[in-house]
């Protein structure tokens, strides 16, 4: 590429910079946080896929010698000048931008070194690597502007909240949307074997470290969910409340932060069900006993 | 003279300013080359045994056999291994092979060679003795206790008087890259292990380190990257630089590229080390400052790697027939891949994603197995027949064990790039309603044991290769004898008069010393620039007014979390990610942890964050956790640490630690190591009837090792936490 090129290039560059503000507004914003977010990782992909090409190269740099070297050995020349000649735009770039100086030429670049028989060659910094350099330097130098020294990149704690904000939004959005979803003063337990089936899954990982995996309760963790006894009420009802909001001095997790209502509908359906299934080394009973006979509670189950 | 001939050794041009007359005689030594050689073998064998025992526990937690071979135990065990007995005597191998022909010179001293051989030999199974008893200061790469670090120190100056009394009786004048790259790491090294192992010892097998929390934690990385920078880099480039032409033949390709990416490589490669603590409690300025430098560390390394294939150029041909050749290609293109990889895990939003997964690991064994094992690989085949004086056993074998070793590296690499992404996503994802979908850590863990298990079966191919080196090596040898001096000539050092139009860096090419100080200066700016205003700046760690040190209780709790690696696979920093604030709690602030010495930030998570974890389970939790973590977490990998329930806590030197803390500045009262213990009494007690009121029942319980680190876990990252309610 000739300087007049490279003008031209720079210049068509500048002037799609104006051409970025008569955009409107809002879609202007919306491009500029974008690249200022991705412009590290659009660097980074750009650079991999640079990398991964210019290792392709230097192994094809090394067999185009190769091949030179074995069409000379069978007497088919490769003139260098005639190489040039029938050149692309982009071969010609490829070849300065490695400045090899061909094999045979190899002598007048001996700079006469002889260390234990090892010698060494003059030859010049390949310019791709010499503005790769420059690259990293300058974008290095960018950086530190854009990360401290300007109102654009944003530090980690800036970005934590604005992910934070990002996320109460879309919660709201959420919950508004569920509003009617169930909780504990309106939840029937379920009985179909899918609900209870994935109830039973959800159990063994997340309740049965305390429970036991048979709900049989575990010495000074959780209590027995076989029998008929219970320290915070019984029923469908207070069930979906102690394991929503929990009894944390106890020990017992607040769900509500970590489980959908469904899954905690699911999981106290599910707990209703084991009593009475008299699993092995169970924990001794505690708490009042669950009569749901005098109990509302009772037509749900 | 259309095509190339290649240009050989001892062609003609000896010419300028030598002349032939009175040749001095002297002898290399090989043996000492040989020995080393052996040593690279032997532990190379023996550390990747090890890592392979950890890769087995990772997925069977059945192999953690005894508290001495835990999981925890063994990783240290397997790194320093590795890289100090492996990687370490394959530095010394060849740099006693190349020193001595690149200055026609002998070592300096016989004995000081036999005693940098035989010392390092022996901190290596001190090493191997101390970390499995638990005697560890976990740094990473620098676990290794007082009594140790003062040998390794001795040794490596050992090394360094014995290479620079070889460099002064010199017969060459000039010094070839290779001699620049030996010279910048002795230095570097030197500074690193000194200040990174800045300790007070408590007793003979334990100590204290001088910097805490964010400042041990930016020494830490900057010791540690560079580590890997200084230790499995510059010296092995040095090898690079004389093994590659010797094996192919060829001129190096270009001097300026070695003069320009050696002065490049070692300035920048020293401010990088934070690239290790990107969204962590370390100040932005100095994240920031790691990831610039990272970045630019792609060329000069890649200089190395450039310089290293054009040299190939007019050998390629011998390339395809030569295995150790194609090892060295293979060494480079690996090089290549892990330095262009490691700067962009530099990138914030990328290292946001790699961070704590098996994706570093993945990054780590592309270096150490593909860059440092093929070259050492390479090496070694090269040097055996001639150190025999007889040809290769068996060439067929050599290249057997090339296409294990790559298919080994692949194995080993691939899985863990593919167990990083899936377990990153995991970790990150949400539900629509604003949940993490994988609310369980371990779910993300059972998720990646396939991947855990093809990376077994990767290095396991990689071993088999090595298992058929050695055999190929032994084999040469038997066939021939070993040559263990040989015989040389040269003219004596003559007073150089330099020539106009000679290349300014030859100045420095003939004056070691200045060479010597050069480098440290250049190494020495960007760590002044990161550490020093670290350590003088107070504003660098806001000071947190409920942050308390620890307890006698905690303190020892905590130092059996050290002592049994539990940092090997927890994180102690929950980054301000809303995955992790989520997930464990308010992001960790840099004053929480100015009483923490070592810090405990973790580099890799196999388990969760544990920085919140107090107050998260009840007593009882932990106690039944550690017997056996398969009872609370059904399936779980941890290993089970029942001695901890039987083992009296040891409390001997409770009071000495707690007065090494006070000329540290932790601010506990006048005397207060007097009163330590009966403290920790008093405090075991309260947590063992709190145990027993939850229903453990265990003789003696205030006495053991359990309640102490359930203290320190309970403790943890409580100092700014809202008090329940
Ligand atoms: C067959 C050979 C090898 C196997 C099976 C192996 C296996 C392992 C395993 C299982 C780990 C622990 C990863 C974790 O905590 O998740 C590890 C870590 C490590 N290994 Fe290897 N390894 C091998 C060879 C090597 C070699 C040759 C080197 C160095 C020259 C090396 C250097 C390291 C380092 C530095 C780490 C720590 C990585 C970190 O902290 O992120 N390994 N290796
Ligand atoms: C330009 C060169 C390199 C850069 C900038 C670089 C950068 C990095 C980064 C960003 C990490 C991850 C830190 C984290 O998130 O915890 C890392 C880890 C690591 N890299 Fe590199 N890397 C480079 C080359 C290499 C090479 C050639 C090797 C080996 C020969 C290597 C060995 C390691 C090791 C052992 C770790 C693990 C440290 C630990 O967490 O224990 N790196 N590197």
């Amino acid at each position: 590429m000739d300087i007049n090129k490279k003008v031209i290039a720079l210049v068509s560059c500048l002037g799609m910079a104006p051409a970025l503000w008569a955009v409107e507004k809002t879609a202007q914003e919306a491009a500029w946080t974008w690249v200022v977010n991705n412009i590290v990782v659009v660097i980074g992909l750009g650079v991999i896929l640079f990398a991964f090409y210019a290792l392709w190269n230097t192994f094809e740099a090394i067999i185009y010698d190769k091949r030179r070297q074995v069409l000379a050995e069978q007497g088919i020349e490769l003139k260098p000048k005639e190489y040039v000649q029938e050149d692309s735009v982009f071969k010609k770039m490829y070849d300065k931008a490695w400045s090899l100086v061909p094999i045979d030429k190899e002598g007048e670049i001996d700079l006469g070194h002889d260390y234990d028989g090892i010698r060494e060659l003059d030859n010049r910094l390949p310019p791709w690597w010499v503005y790769t350099f420059y690259l990293t330097i300058v974008i290095g130098i960018g950086y530190l502007y854009v990360y401290h020294y300007s109102d654009i990149g944003l530090s980690q704690q800036e970005e934590y909240s604005e992910a934070m904000e990002e996320a109460k939004v879309q919660k709201l959005k959420f919950l508004f949307a569920q509003s009617n979803a169930v909780n504990e003063t309106n939840v029937v337990a379920l009985s179909d074997e899918k609900s209870l089936q994935e109830a039973h899954e959800i159990f063994s990982m997340k309740c049965a470290s305390c429970h036991g995996k048979q709900g049989q309760g575990l010495k000074g963790l959780g209590p027995n969910f076989t029998d008929q006894y219970w320290k915070h009420g019984g029923g469908v009802k207070n069930i979906f409340s102690t394991i929503k909001y929990g009894v944390p001095e106890k020990g017992m997790i607040a769900w509500k932060s970590q489980m959908q209502a469904s899954d905690m509908h699911k999981l106290a359906s599910y707990i209703l069900t084991l009593e009475g299934t008299n699993p092995p080394n169970p924990k001794e009973p505690e708490g009042d006993l669950w009569v749901p006979e005098n109990n509302t509670d009772s037509e749900a189950n | 003279m259309e095509h190339n001939e290649p240009i050989l050794p001892d062609q003609e041009r000896k010419g300028a300013g030598q002349d032939n007359s009175a040749l001095e005689t002297f002898y290399y030594d090989n043996k000492i080359v040989r020995d080393f050689g052996i040593a690279t073998t032997v532990w190379g064998i023996v550390g990747m045994l090890i890592g392979l025992w950890a890769a087995l526990q990772l997925v069977w937690p059945e192999f953690n056999l005894t508290q001495y071979f835990s999981f925890g135990r063994i990783r240290p065990v397997h790194t320093n291994a590795v890289i100090f007995a492996f990687v370490g005597n394959g530095i010394y191998m060849g740099v006693y092979y190349s020193l001595q022909r690149l200055l026609k010179a002998p070592m300096y001293s016989k004995l000081l060679s036999r005693i940098h051989f035989w010392g390092w030999q022996l901190i290596i199974v001190a090493a191997a003795i101390t970390l499995p008893l638990g005697y560890t200061s976990s740094g990473e790469y620098a676990e290794l206790e007082w009594p140790i670090d003062i040998a390794i120190a001795v040794v490596w100056i050992i090394f360094g008087i014995n290479m620079f009394g070889t460099l002064i009786k010199r017969r060459e004048n000039h010094l070839y890259v290779a001699i620049w790259f030996y010279i910048g790491t002795w230095v570097t090294v030197t500074v690193l292990h000194v200040i990174k192992n800045l300790e007070i010892p408590v007793s003979m097998w334990n100590s204290i380190p001088v910097f805490a929390g964010v400042q041990d934690a930016l020494i830490q990385w900057w010791y540690g990257h560079n580590a890997v920078a200084f230790f499995l880099t510059t010296p092995y480039l040095g090898l690079m630089y004389y093994f590659l032409p010797k094996a192919a033949n060829r001129p190096v390709y270009s001097y300026k590229l070695s003069i320009i990416h050696f002065w490049a490589l070692i300035f920048i490669y020293i401010w990088a080390g934070p690239h290790h603590l990107l969204y962590t409690s370390l100040p932005d300025w100095a994240q920031s400052l790691g990831s610039v430098f990272s970045l630019m560390l792609i060329a000069p390394s890649w200089g190395g790697m450039l310089n290293g294939l054009l040299t190939l150029r007019g050998a390629w041909d011998r390339v395809r027939k030569d295995p150790i050749l194609k090892f060295m290609v293979v060494a480079l293109t690996a090089y290549g891949m892990a330095t262009l990889e490691g700067p962009l895990l530099s990138i914030k939003s990328i290292n946001a994603i790699s961070h704590y997964t098996d994706w570093t690991v993945g990054h780590v064994h592309v270096g150490t197995l593909g860059w440092n094992g093929m070259l050492t690989f390479g090496i070694l085949y090269w040097l055996w027949p001639r150190l025999y004086a007889t040809k290769l056993h068996s060439v067929k074998l050599a290249n057997t064990h090339f296409w294990l070793g790559t298919l080994g590296t692949l194995f080993y690499t691939i899985p863990l790039y593919w167990a990083g992404w899936t377990q990153s996503l995991m970790w990150k994802k949400f539900t629509a309603d604003g949940f993490l979908a994988y609310g369980n850590f371990l779910e993300t863990v059972t998720q990646i044991l396939p991947m855990y298990m093809v990376r077994a079966l990767g290095g396991t191919i990689y071993i088999v290769g090595v298992l058929i080196m050695a055999y190929n090596l032994y084999k040469t040898s038997r066939a021939g004898s070993l040559v263990s001096e040989v015989k040389a000539q040269a003219p004596a050092r003559k007073a150089y008069v330099s020539h106009k139009g000679e290349h300014w860096h030859r100045w420095i090419e003939r004056r070691p010393m200045q060479m010597l100080v050069a480098s440290a200066v250049v190494v020495l700016i960007g760590g002044l620039v990161e550490i020093f205003p670290m350590l003088v700046i107070d504003n660098n760690v806001p000071k947190i007014a409920s942050v308390q040190p620890y307890t006698p209780l905690e303190l020892e709790g905590r130092d059996l979390y050290i002592k049994e690696g539990c940092v090997g696979c927890h994180s102690q920093m929950v980054r301000p990610f809303r995955s992790e604030t989520e997930r464990y709690g308010e992001f960790s602030k840099s004053g929480e942890f100015i009483y923490d010495r070592p810090f405990l930030w973790g580099s890799k998570r196999t388990g969760p964050d544990l920085h919140r974890v107090g107050g998260k389970y009840q007593h009882s939790w932990h106690y039944y956790h550690m017997e056996n973590p398969e009872t609370m977490s059904a399936g779980s990998i941890m290993p089970p640490y029942e001695h901890m329930l039987d083992n009296d806590l040891n409390t001997d030197y409770t009071a000495a630690k707690i007065k090494v803390l006070q000329m540290l500045n932790t601010p506990y009262p006048n005397g207060y190591a007097d009163r330590a213990v009966a403290d920790l009494k008093n405090q075991a007690l309260k947590i063992a009837n709190e145990l027993r009121e939850q229903g453990i029942e265990q003789e003696k319980l205030e006495d053991k090792e359990i309640v102490a680190l359930i203290a320190y876990l309970q403790r943890l990252g409580t100092d700014i936490k809202p008090k329940a309610k």
